[in-house]
């Protein structure tokens, strides 16, 4: 069985199309060539307009729950467990047959049935894990630092790792890196000093996962996992800031500890430079690497960071700080939409849409004269059972 | 990065001349990195503070400088935007007018809210409708939706409607209903039923007589969520409300029916999903209240209906473009 339970092909057409739209809008291509390259690269899975969607994923989730409880019908409401494999191996047979016979591709459909398969059996892990020792309680599984609670954390991990390796889910994803960190935490506190380096631990942890899911856009399989890695870069780079946060690790420590007041904390100008330094070099790299989720990231953190220094102390008033603030961002927004109006520095205050085209026309109709005719024998153009990808822009 | 897994693979299949892949490649490679819309958010951000800051430094200096001033400022805000939009207005049709540009959109957007405001400031502090709420929600109902068909504004249409059913709401329960949750014996529900189906069939004329037909959608939608939902809502009410709830359940059909004919016509999704997702709702209410003191029947419930009914939405939707006969795109 491969690893992949859709097509890759999918994943790759679908990144190619949008690729000729949009060269096709900067004039790069001619319409003609769009068109051939479009129907290289057909639309054959089944994703319908977003409405429909959500009407699949609703009624799939309730014939979920309906199965799943005539299973417990039947078998008396006397074990759980049973309920839980039945309708596991069940939902997985309909997910693969959907995608198989049916040709679903992140439909609603399919993603219910991935979602509630796995419910069930992390519910199912979970049931045995307390139910086996009555002992076990569910917040010794992060500082409890058991043998038990470290294989349980392993055990969802690798669960929904492998999960996301099949099904390139982003939700699946965002879950298997919280217990990827999850683990990572619980680790490191069987460390004596672990509670000190917990801060560093975190942000060791998501900034290895940022390097991995770069390395991992190299691959040929990157259309396929596109999504899942974008989620995973996401996360990586709120948690490294978060892990590095001074109040995060302030009253994350209070809590550690169960102190009613948080209390300075060991190392703190580290952390202070952190607060500081993370946001700042994110915006820097953002707008050198032209990485605009780093930019974007660095944005919304500063403002954190900000809420960070007033949570302990004021230095202003609100309301003056608010019109500074706000006279200060309008005349820098101003002045960079002005000076970037001809592009410097590799940066360009003119919107991606409206940019100068690049002009191959001359290049074009010299070319043109033979661009192939691409032609695929036996394919049939428009066919199966395509949604169109609910990109007509019908509701 | 991607781009030259795509362009080395169109090249491969002949897709691509290698000469017009390579300057693609050196477009791609030189392209200046936009920032246009994080400094267009930056400057709404300061924009929004700077407002706000000075809006608290006005609230917490009001004695100094007066409510004349303040009120002043507001209505010039407001005349400021209509005059702009005005300026830039497109001759009025009956079609849909084409749109020059965004500003005068937005603009007239932010004179309507800050007429809300305006208004509401003046009923606060100098309290001018007295007790005549229903000449306080009248008032911005007839200017939205004026202005609506007169700039061709769908947004503002939206507003309009929202305001005109705070009217009727005001006019049919006494604002001290709000209080307690028996709304429903003043006959809010009634009234918020009849709102949506006049609006509904406001829609459907809109699109009969081609009167800016581009409306219909927002009518429609409006409308027959309103009139659903409060049909539901008496439906599973206390029996306080005038109408007997059993005749919700065929209203409700007959809407969702009215739905799925318009869906069809118009391929529209969204009306579907609403009429499988109420007619579903009531189906599966009947189907409990008849069994509601029978287990036995609970059991059937649970083992066949629940089951069955789901994959019968499910096939509905996977074959809807035949059931429908809704044409590829």
């Amino acid at each position: 069985m491969p690893i992949k339970a859709y097509p890759t092909a999918w994943a790759r057409h679908d990144a190619v199309r949008a690729a000729a739209a949009r060269w096709l809008k900067q004039e790069l291509i001619t319409p003609a060539q769009r068109t051939t390259i479009d129907a290289a690269h057909p639309v054959d899975y089944y994703r319908p307009n977003i409405f429909l969607r959500i009407g699949l994923f609703i009624f799939t989730c309730i014939g979920a729950m309906a199965v799943s409880g005539t299973v417990a019908m039947i078998t008396d409401f006397d074990s759980p467990a049973a309920v839980a494999v039945v309708y596991a191996i069940g939902a997985l047979v309909v997910l693969e047959l959907a995608i198989k016979n049916s040709r679903h591709y992140h439909s609603g459909l399919d993603n219910a049935a991935l979602y509630t398969a796995l419910l069930a059996v992390i519910g199912l892990i979970l049931y045995l894990y307390f139910e086996s020792d009555y002992r076990r309680q569910p917040e010794d599984l992060f500082f409890g630092q058991t043998f038990g609670g470290t294989l349980l954390l392993l055990v969802i991990l690798v669960v929904l790792a492998a999960a996301t390796l099949r099904y390139a889910d982003r939700l699946v994803a965002a879950c298997a890196y919280f217990a990827y960190l999850a683990l990572a935490v619980n680790l490191l506190l069987y460390l004596p000093p672990g509670r000190l380096l917990l801060p560093f631990g975190v942000m060791l942890a998501s900034g290895a996962a940022y390097i991995l899911q770069d390395k991992a856009r190299l691959r040929d399989d990157f259309f396929y996992y596109e999504r899942v890695l974008n989620v995973i870069k996401l996360l990586a780079l709120l948690t490294f800031y978060l892990g590095g946060n001074y109040l995060i690790v302030r009253e994350g420590n209070a809590a550690l500890l169960n102190l009613p007041v948080s209390t300075q904390i060991p190392f703190a100008p580290v952390f202070y430079l952190f607060t500081v330094a993370v946001p700042l070099a994110y915006i820097y790299f953002g707008l050198r690497q032209a990485n605009r989720m780093m930019l974007l990231v660095g944005l919304a953190v500063v403002c954190f960071s900000i809420y960070t220094y007033r949570f302990y102390r004021s230095l202003l008033p609100p309301e003056i700080a608010a019109v500074i603030a706000g006279v200060f961002l309008i005349g820098l927004a101003a002045w960079a939409l002005h000076h970037l109006r001809t592009p410097r520095h590799g940066l360009t205050a003119v919107a991606e849409d409206d940019e100068p085209h690049f002009n191959l026309e001359s290049l074009i109709v010299a070319q043109t004269a033979h661009a192939p005719e691409h032609q695929a024998p036996g394919f049939e153009f428009g066919g199966g059972s395509s949604g169109g990808g609910g990109a007509n822009g019908q509701f | 990065m991607s781009h030259q897994r795509i362009l080395a693979d169109l090249e491969a299949r002949t897709l691509l001349p290698p000469a017009q892949a390579q300057a693609i490649a050196g477009f791609e490679q030189n392209r200046p990195f936009s920032i246009h819309y994080e400094l267009r958010a930056l400057l709404y951000l300061g924009i929004t503070l700077l407002a706000g800051g000075l809006g608290v430094l006005v609230y917490q200096n009001i004695d100094h400088i007066g409510h004349g001033v303040v009120v002043g400022f507001i209505a010039l805000v407001v005349a400021a935007c209509f005059w702009y939009a005005a300026r830039h207005r497109q001759p009025f049709t009956w079609g849909e007018a084409p749109k020059a540009s965004l500003l005068p959109d937005y603009a007239l957007l932010l004179g309507c809210l800050t007429f809300l405001v305006l208004e509401g400031y003046l009923q606060y502090q100098y309290n001018i409708f007295g007790d005549r709420y229903g000449l306080v929600t009248m008032l911005p109902a007839a200017l939205f939706l004026w202005l609506a068909y007169l700039f061709d504004h769908r947004g503002v249409l939206s507003m309009g409607l929202t305001a005109l059913g705070t009217w009727v709401g005001v006019n049919v329960a006494p604002l001290s209903a709000f209080g307690d949750e028996s709304f429903l014996r003043y006959g809010l529900g009634e009234a918020a039923l009849g709102l949506g189906v006049v609006l509904m069939a406001a829609g459907l004329l809109s699109e009969y007589l081609n009167l800016k037909r581009h409306f219909a959608f927002t009518y429609l939608s409006l409308g027959s969520n309103v009139a659903l939902l409060a049909a539901t809502a008496i439906l599973f009410g206390d029996n306080a409300a005038h109408l007997p709830s059993g005749l919700m359940v065929p209203l409700i059909f007959i809407l969702s029916g009215f739905l799925f004919w318009y869906a069809r016509r118009t391929q529209s999704y969204l009306f579907l999903l609403l009429g499988v997702i109420y007619s579903y709702i009531v189906l599966t209410y009947l189907l409990i209240q008849l069994v509601a003191d029978n287990s036995g029947a609970w059991e059937f419930l649970i083992m066949f209906y629940f089951p069955l009914s789901a994959i019968g939405a499910v096939l509905l939707f996977v074959n809807i473009r035949k059931i429908l006969r809704i044409h590829a795109d």
